[in-house]
């Protein structure tokens, strides 16, 4: 599925930048021609689709709850900064969004370091019941939080793990363990076997190849991995939602709907809310949205 | 190879990476257990008693009182502090599940009664007050109250408020239609509802998203038509083969098919916003509902000007022909507290302490709710109050909510048929097979 | 099958990815690939450390609970303490045999075949388009990318709030003149499924035309030239050309797009509420999960129907790998060695 070549970073930037088909040289500072105009009224169309219910969330929270209860698709009038003020000077959604930060960092921490070694063993070492190791993860795509959640909340409470952090974090970790190795092992296999064979005849250990080589080559690899598990830990809700009673423990989804709830007299209120709890997702992708497009074209070129 | 030398800086970097990742999981781990140890609270070493407490109000003055009841208490207990956490009333029931299963309950919390306290007193999960109810509660409540929160013989929860079921209705609009008296029977209900179409108004508001409004029609419907027996034999056997109670389904199916109700009931929630059905009474969409005497309460924290609606009127749920029910019976729950099995002995003073007169006065100027207190009923002064205690003082015969008798399981499905059978997905006996078939379940 | 001489292959080349048990395993054929020779005691160690931990994590949180899962599903219980009444196969003959249940089965097939029509076409077509050097591409491609990017709680709970009767949408519809055009587009049973398709295709079309992208980029330029040389049409050129070339990547969209479906919980559980989504027709077998047992109290139960969601969905992929999968991967997994 992946050809990668030892290059691969270049080249998937190349790919990501430049856009072009095929593989050619790498053109950089080319100034990209204008499309036909029919592509970008069309393109047009679709972003404002796409947009246009982000913006009625945004736009909605500076209205207040009787403009909206009058006149649900109007325009502000006036523009109203209290409730995002309110929200923004609350406790509950910093200690929230600091809740889901430690979260998905952690998350993505175990299930990069994790997966990486995992994958590394069944993608270049020979040994019998590599195929099985490797059926029992993919497997393991089958059994998602969703269908799990009932058994994996009674093995977290036994374990004394209600409403903590690590109550969701070593599960999440688990559940994207299958991705990742998915993705990873075509990934790494692909790493050339003379380059192995160049280290082993240096002297080299497996694990000393592993340790030098294979981890820096790995990077762009890693990074998609590491977004996907960062953006579903972020996004998650139903672990959350059975595991995290206290609402002092509240991840930002969970926080969310909590808000939602408790507020539903206030739709403005309730729409400030969720548009600023979006903004961090939005931050994080426009960071990283390179990354991630390019990632998963890594990913999936052939 | 351009790789080799890339490995140097790469190395650190992910050496760095590695130590950081060690950083983040040792970090995360600490703050992870030490939330750990939330949950319901004790008696520290140098006599603190921390206790939570879990209420479902979460607007206004339903809020303030719980503060205030708070404060007032840890003024009177400098030793004791009391978290208090607003769960959303939809949401409640799941969450108090998950935390007494999880071990993690917390020490005071809304009690429904019936069938869910059985469950709570089988596991185990509730603290026994049969002994520690106060002699003032004792005197000030009376006993049928105090039944509403006793199983196999012992008291588990205080009771504090008294909320039966009966239309909350706007006068302004009755007397714009038309209407003169209140409906006493099911024939002059339908003719208001005829008359009140004819005036553009919705005659009835319903929030069946949340499935239990819907429900209480079926209930009140089958307090018509069964007997008081039959009731409480079924909340123990949840067999539904006496035959009253697919004549109940059918009595409501006949008068849902003369649509009563606003339009897109089915995703009119009950408390929640300017458009649920208390919104809609709140604000003169709708001309009545049929709901529980907390009502008043939170129709006044969804008008416009958030006060009390001023031309607000209540009438009990009129009267069949033809059923074995006695006529007056009613529908009601009470509301009470219970204590956790974990939770310090402070905390059944903290139930007396809200279960007084003056506690009780607040409570009942907060929620503009029928209190249990017999000394804070004598200051109700709300004609609509004072006559939904009338009317329960003479009641025969006093039902829980279906729902709360049957116990979670039974309860849930039948409240989910009631809302299949006015969508128009199933019919009357389909309703009652779905509802037996749910035993099954559980 | 290529077999490659210098494979390392340690199962059978006919293996499926997902298969269990390792039933294909066979000692690795004598080759004449330079290797390490054998493994030793140094290399097991290794094998052991690297995969000892994701190993564990993977087993206790994932396979365990799998296990758990059927177990409690065998009993009836409340969820307090240990369970004791034994029902054997009850749990799941009234799992199979609730039309409620049977119709939130329906609800997911419809969902798994609705997205890949709605979806592949729109996101293709929209690939095709875009995939072409010019400015504002790379913008574009982010924007595209922005639903997929936020929680589905967050954008159920802002579509809730836009959908309701007395909502954004209808209020829209309303001062465009076009008042005739409101609907309950949450609790009709006529339109819901279509409220839920449009929601999810809002979602996910970005997602689709992202990986698209990247699979156009990997169709050499050479072939377009020559087929233009060849005087074929444009439709031509692409159902001949980039259709057969882009499958893999189709197949592989498809196959997260239908376990994603048959996942599907968050949107629907908080647009359509618990009880809603029975009656409007958009319930769906995790709803039904929740709704049935941790919401009843009825952890037996619901841990029954987690058993029966899971073989459901090994039992799809299973068929999926083996007869669509099976050409794109089985030179990736059971072969030591790739070509460029």
């Amino acid at each position: 599925m992946s050809a990668l070549t030892v290059d691969t970073p270049v080249s998937t930037a190349t790919v990501a930048t430049a856009g072009h088909r095929g593989r050619g040289p790498r053109r950089t500072k080319e100034r990209l021609p204008w499309g036909s105009p029919l592509v970008y009224f069309i393109a047009l169309v679709v972003i404002a689709l796409m947009l246009a219910p982000v913006l009625y969330i945004i736009i909605g929270g500076f209205r207040s709850n009787s403009q909206i209860t009058v006149d649900p698709a109007g325009w502000p009038d006036p523009w109203n900064v209290q409730n995002y003020l309110n929200v923004l000077t609350g406790p509950q959604f910093w200690r929230q969004v600091l809740n889901s930060i430690i979260a998905a960092g952690a998350t993505t921490a175990g299930v990069v370091a994790l997966g990486l070694m995992a994958s590394y063993v069944i993608a270049r070492y020979p040994f019998r019941g590599r195929g099985a190791l490797y059926a029992l993860f993919a497997a393991g795509l089958m059994f998602p939080i969703t269908v799990a959640i009932t058994p994996l909340y009674i093995v977290i409470r036994d374990l004394g793990l209600m409403n903590s952090l690590a109550g969701i974090i070593l599960p999440q970790i688990a559940f994207a363990l299958p991705t990742t190795i998915i993705i990873l092992v075509p990934f790494l296999r692909a790493i050339p076997d003379e380059i192995q064979e160049a280290a082993f005849i240096d002297g080299c250990s497996r694990l000393g190849f592993f340790w030098r080589m294979v981890l820096p080559l790995s990077v762009p690899g890693v990074i998609t991995v590491g977004i996907l598990a960062f953006i579903g830990s972020w996004n998650s809700y139903l672990l959350p939602l059975f595991i995290l009673n206290n609402e002092a423990s509240f991840t930002l989804p969970l926080g969310v709907q909590a808000f939602s709830s408790q507020y539903s007299v206030d739709t403005a209120k309730v729409l400030a809310f969720t548009s600023l709890s979006m903004l961090p997702a939005l931050l994080f992708f426009s960071l990283f949205e390179r990354r991630i497009v390019g990632g998963l074209t890594g990913a999936v070129k052939g | 190879m351009t790789g080799v030398r890339l490995n140097e800086e790469d190395r650190n970097h992910m050496k760095a990476n590695k130590i950081l990742t060690g950083a983040v999981l040792l970090v995360a781990g600490t703050l992870g257990l030490s939330a750990c140890s939330g949950g319901s609270g004790g008696t520290n070493a140098d006599g603190k008693v921390e206790m939570t407490l879990w209420q479902n109000s979460t607007t206004g003055p339903g809020q303030q009182f719980w503060k205030d009841a708070i404060a007032a208490f840890e003024k009177e207990n400098p030793n004791v502090t009391i978290t208090m956490q607003s769960v959303q009333n939809e949401d409640m029931d799941g969450k108090l599940q998950t935390a007494l299963n999880a071990g993690d309950a917390p020490d005071i919390f809304l009690q429904r009664g019936g069938g869910k306290l059985a469950a709570m007193v089988q596991a185990g999960q509730l603290m026994d007050l049969t002994d520690k109810i106060g002699d003032t509660a004792k005197s000030e409540i009376s006993d049928g109250s105090f039944k509403a929160e006793t199983y196999q013989d012992k008291v588990w929860a205080m009771p504090l408020a008294v909320l039966p079921s009966g239309f909350w209705y706007s006068s302004d609009l009755f007397t714009k239609a038309g209407i003169t008296t209140p409906p006493t029977t099911i024939t002059d209900l339908e003719s208001a509802v005829g008359k009140l179409k004819s005036a553009g108004v919705a005659p009835i508001a319903l929030g069946a998203k949340d499935a239990w409004p819907a429900a209480h029609w079926y209930y009140n419907f089958a307090l018509r038509e069964c007997s008081a027996q039959t009731i409480e034999k079924t909340g123990d056997t949840k067999d539904f083969s006496d035959g009253c109670w697919l004549k109940a389904a059918e009595d409501l199916n006949d008068f849902a098919a003369t649509q009563p109700f606003n339009d897109g009931f089915l995703t009119t929630s009950a408390q929640q916003g300017a458009g649920s059905s208390a919104g809609l009474v709140a604000n003169h969409q709708a001309a009545m509902e049929l709901m529980g005497a907390w009502d008043p309460g939170v129709i006044a924290s969804l008008t416009p000007d958030e006060k009390p609606l001023p031309d607000l009127a209540w009438f009990p749920f009129p009267e069949l022909s033809g059923g074995q029910g006695e006529p007056g019976s009613m529908m009601g729950g009470v509301d009470g507290y219970s204590c956790s099995v974990k939770a310090p002995k402070e905390c059944a003073d903290f139930l007396n302490f809200i279960a007084s007169a003056d506690q009780q006065k607040a409570y009942y100027a907060a929620f503009s709710a029928p209190p249990v207190n017999k000394t804070a009923q004598a200051a109700v002064k709300e004609p609509y109050l004072q006559e939904v205690l009338a009317a329960y003082n003479k009641a025969p015969f006093v039902s829980q909510w279906l729902d709360t008798v049957l116990g979670q399981n039974v309860g849930n499905a039948l409240n989910v048929a009631v809302v299949d059978l006015l969508a128009g997905k199933s019919n009357p006996q389909q309703m009652i097979q779905s509802v037996t078939d749910a035993a099954k379940k559980g | 099958m290529s077999l490659r001489e210098t494979s390392v292959a340690v199962t059978d080349p006919e293996t499926d990815l997902a298969q269990h048990g390792g039933g294909g395993v066979t000692p690795p054929p004598p080759t004449p690939r330079r290797r390490p020779r054998g493994l030793g005691w140094a290399g097991r160690f290794e094998i052991a450390l690297l995969v000892g931990p994701a190993l564990i994590m993977f087993l206790g949180f994932v396979i365990f609970p799998v296990a758990m899962a059927a177990y409690y599903g065998f009993f009836r219980w409340q969820g307090y303490g240990t369970p004791t009444d034994f029902v054997g196969l009850q749990n799941y003959v009234t799992i199979l045999t609730d039309p409620t249940f049977l119709e939130a089965l329906g609800h997911n097939g419809f969902i798994v075949i609705a997205s890949i029509v709605l979806q592949g076409p729109v996101a293709v077509l929209l690939a095709l388009l875009l995939n072409r050097r010019m400015r504002g591409q790379s913008l574009i491609r982010v924007l595209i990318f922005v639903p997929y990017v936020i929680a589905e709680v967050v954008v159920g709970t802002g579509f809730g709030l836009m959908l309701q009767t007395q909502g954004a949408v209808n209020g829209l519809l309303e001062n465009w003149g076009l008042g005739a055009l409101a609907h309950d587009w949450i609790s009709d049973p006529a339109i819901a499924i279509w409220t839920l398709m449009a929601i999810l295709t809002w979602k996910y079309v970005g997602f689709a035309v992202i990986l698209f992208l990247a699979g156009l980029q990997g169709i050499p330029e050479e072939l377009y030239e020559a087929a233009a040389l060849d005087g074929a049409g444009y439709w031509q050129t692409h159902w001949r050309i980039t259709l057969p070339l882009l499958a893999p990547t189709l197949r592989i969209w498809a196959f997260l797009s239908i376990i994603g479906a048959l996942q599907l919980f968050d949107l629907v559980y908080i647009i359509w509420g618990q009880y809603v989504a029975s009656t409007a027709g958009t319930s769906t077998m995790a709803t039904y999960m929740v709704v049935n047992g941790r919401n009843a109290g009825n952890f037996g139960f619901g841990n029954a129907v987690a058993v029966v969601i899971f073989v459901i969905s090994l039992v799809v992929a299973l068929i999926y790998q083996r007869f669509v999968l099976r050409r794109d991967t089985a030179g990736a997994i059971t072969e030591g060695k790739k070509t460029r």
